[in-house]
């Protein structure tokens, strides 16, 4: 059947790429500064050279986008001994946070292996056995982090409700019920779902291959993003070292990939753009160790 | 892409993970011939399981009048146009192509997405009628006397066998049950992508955005799971609707009321079987409405189905059946009609219900002495 030759052309293209095969070199410049906090506008990444790193349109799995909206994105590294930051720039013609029915958030993701090899693994989120621990930032999670999660007044100011269960202007003789009670009716809180909770900006996820990512609690990473003139500048910062994830060592390399979702134009899960190929990063070795 | 089993279409279609049938399938029958649209069951399922935040627009269960109305707007003609040409053979085949075929490689359905202006008008269309004035052209909406004809169509989720959104789901969030054949999004891991919300063609799926996760209609899986039927099927008060289990035709029970209304009958046909998720929601068709109108809705078999429930009058088995419809809010398993009485089973073959297939005439004296009031003979 047609349809199949066409599903499995880039399919073939995939395997035909060795993992071995990197993209480029990314080198995290070692230098004296508190990393802690994600900051775009910091005066020291004007010393930093930035490396472009391709993207092309998700081509494994549908549903997939049809074109490549975001052909590459400009990538910087630094680390000041404990903290390592990324800053991420990419062009995105509009702004885009979703929050209403049908709309869809600006995104992008970092992915790193979790086992520390020569090999990475495969680069679509892992494979069992060899998982990954990705990054992703959400404009939608910023917005969270920057004026709180919107309520459904926020997201639809005219709205027009009776009342929510177990939230009344009076309780009379009821108790006041807990959040508990009242997250019954909020299934996916009810459930623990960690996306229906208030974000800080991003999310730390393991995975081992497509459709098994799972949100960590507990990352210490931050995120700051900026968009301005069509284009997002982003940092992306994170501990050297997580506890059960991975690991960048000072002075060695590791690897990372990338993933780029363009709200405006409904990229949302499967459908964005990625590196087809990992990157190196050169941690560069720290003069004064502060580990 | 795998090939599986559609009995809906008469041939085997493409669906992206191989073909399981569960043990056993929920379904529901409505007959559009008793529908009024009075919302019961819309507001039956709202108040049970929609209340909350982020679930203000949705209507899991909605009644809307057709040719006009649609929740979310226009789901059905933009799906329909999406699909292109969808021939049937005489026979029951369908020749066209379902929406998984029909799929981009890119995609896993043909599908449209809608946007949340399309979820702000649940009602719209609401008893307008079609086809113009009798004896004329044209269409009249707003003067006397009325168009042609309308009906009311209630719909929940399907159900389907092969269900789009659990296709489209790239978590593999969503689950269809061994058991009963309900389609479940796990609230736990569903990311809110509202991939599926494209992909279900009848648009059941729903995106929540205060949890920022998709949901649907459950089927009542809690009542289910006890032997009761759906709240959107107990509340009905026009008793048009019932749930039960049914199988494919291969293994059709006859004493089994959604076999017999749907295979030995052939009175209760799917939605938009074309589209290819051999769905779970029978309807008997409306006998007034405009044929084409409903052979592309319900396919070349309509007009027979039609036919056969207008003889139902001499038919006391069916009869029997659509009477026991609506006087128990359990799930009946068996029925049989014996001695002018219709006796409902569960799935133990205990006796659950038992009515007389013609309710007797009684009348009254129009004064009643004894309490000194008027009484109305109410036929």
């Amino acid at each position: 059947m047609q349809k199949h030759t066409l599903s499995l052309g880039p399919l073939a293209i995939a395997l035909l790429i060795p993992n071995a095969v990197f993209a480029g070199d990314i080198v995290a410049k070692s230098i004296a500064a508190d990393l802690s906090k994600a900051d775009p506008t910091a005066s020291y990444w004007a010393n930093v050279a930035g490396e472009q790193v391709s993207l092309m349109a998700q081509p494994m799995v549908a549903p997939r986008p049809k074109t490549t909206m975001t052909p590459f994105v400009t990538v910087q590294a630094v680390h000041d001994g404990h903290w390592l930051a990324f800053r991420l720039r990419w062009k995105d013609t509009e702004k885009s946070e979703a929050g209403k029915l049908g709309e869809t958030s600006d995104a992008l993701a970092i992915q790193f292996p979790i086992n520390e090899s020569e090999t990475p693994p495969p680069i679509f989120m892992g494979t069992k056995g060899n998982p990954v621990h990705i990054f992703h930032w959400r404009a939608q999670y910023q917005r969270d982090a920057e004026r709180g999660k919107p309520t459904m007044r926020d997201l639809y100011p005219n709205m027009m409700i009776d009342m929510y269960p177990m939230e009344y202007s009076d309780y009379g003789n009821m108790k006041k019920p807990g959040d508990e009670q009242r997250e019954k009716f909020s299934p996916g809180r009810a459930e623990g779902n960690p996306q229906a909770y208030e974000k800080s900006g991003v999310d730390e996820i393991y995975a081992e291959g497509f459709s098994t990512s799972s949100v960590q609690e507990g990352g210490g990473s931050h995120a700051r993003g900026v968009w301005q003139n069509g284009e997002w500048t982003l940092v992306i910062t994170r501990e050297l070292k997580r506890e059960g994830g991975s690991v960048c060592p000072v002075g060695r390399k590791t690897f990372a990939a990338f993933a780029v979702w363009q709200g405006g134009s409904s990229e949302v899960g499967s459908r964005k753009s990625v590196t087809m190929q990992w990157s190196t990063v050169q941690i560069e070795a720290t003069k004064e160790a502060k580990r | 892409m795998a090939k599986v089993k559609n009995w809906h279409l008469q041939r085997e279609m493409d669906y992206p993970y191989e073909g399981a049938r569960p043990k056993k399938q929920w379904a529901i029958i409505f007959d559009l011939n008793k529908c009024i649209a009075c919302q019961t069951c819309t507001l039956a399922c709202k108040t049970t399981w929609t209340s909350g935040k982020g679930q203000e627009y949705m209507l899991w269960n909605n009644v809307e009048t057709k040719p006009y109305g649609s929740y979310p707007l226009a789901w059905d003609l933009n799906v329909l146009e999406k699909l292109g040409r969808q021939d049937w053979a005489k026979n029951g085949k369908y020749l066209g192509k379902t929406i998984f075929e029909a799929a981009e490689p890119t995609e896993k359905a043909v599908h449209f997405a809608p946007q949340d202006n399309d979820w702000m008008y649940p009602n719209v269309g609401e008893d307008d009628c079609a086809g113009g004035p009798a004896g004329e052209g044209g269409f009249s909406m707003s003067s006397l006397p009325h168009d042609k004809w309308f009906f009311y169509l209630p719909r929940t989720c399907a159900h389907c066998t092969y269900p789009a959104c659990l296709a489209a789901c790239p978590r593999k969030a969503i689950y269809k049950r061994e058991e009963d054949g309900i389609v479940l999004i796990d609230q736990s891991r569903c990311k809110g992508y509202g991939e599926c919300v494209r992909a279900c063609p009848y648009k059941k799926s729903m995106y929540n955005p205060h949890t920022r996760t998709s949901e649907k209609c459950v089927g009542c899986y809690p009542a289910v799971e006890q032997g009761i039927q759906p709240q959107c099927v107990v509340n009905c008060i026009g008793k048009i609707r019932v749930m039960g289990f049914i199988n494919p035709p291969w293994s059709m029970r006859e004493d089994n009321p959604v076999d017999y209304l749907v295979h030995k009958k052939g009175i209760a046909l799917p939605y938009y079987p074309q589209l290819g998720l051999e769905p779970n929601i029978y309807y008997i068709p409306p006998i007034h409405a405009d044929r084409a109108y409903l052979r592309q809705m319900f396919g070349p078999l309509v007009d027979g189905a039609i036919e056969r429930y207008q003889k139902l009058q001499s038919d006391p088995q069916t009869a029997g059946l659509l009477t026991l419809i609506g006087s128990t809010d359990r799930i009946m398993h068996r029925f049989k009609v014996a001695d002018s009485t219709a006796t409902g089973f569960d799935d133990k073959g205990q006796e659950i219900v038992s009515v007389p297939v013609t309710e007797p005439v009684i009348e009254r004296r129009a004064w009643d002495e004894q309490l000194s009031v008027v009484r109305n003979n109410t036929p």
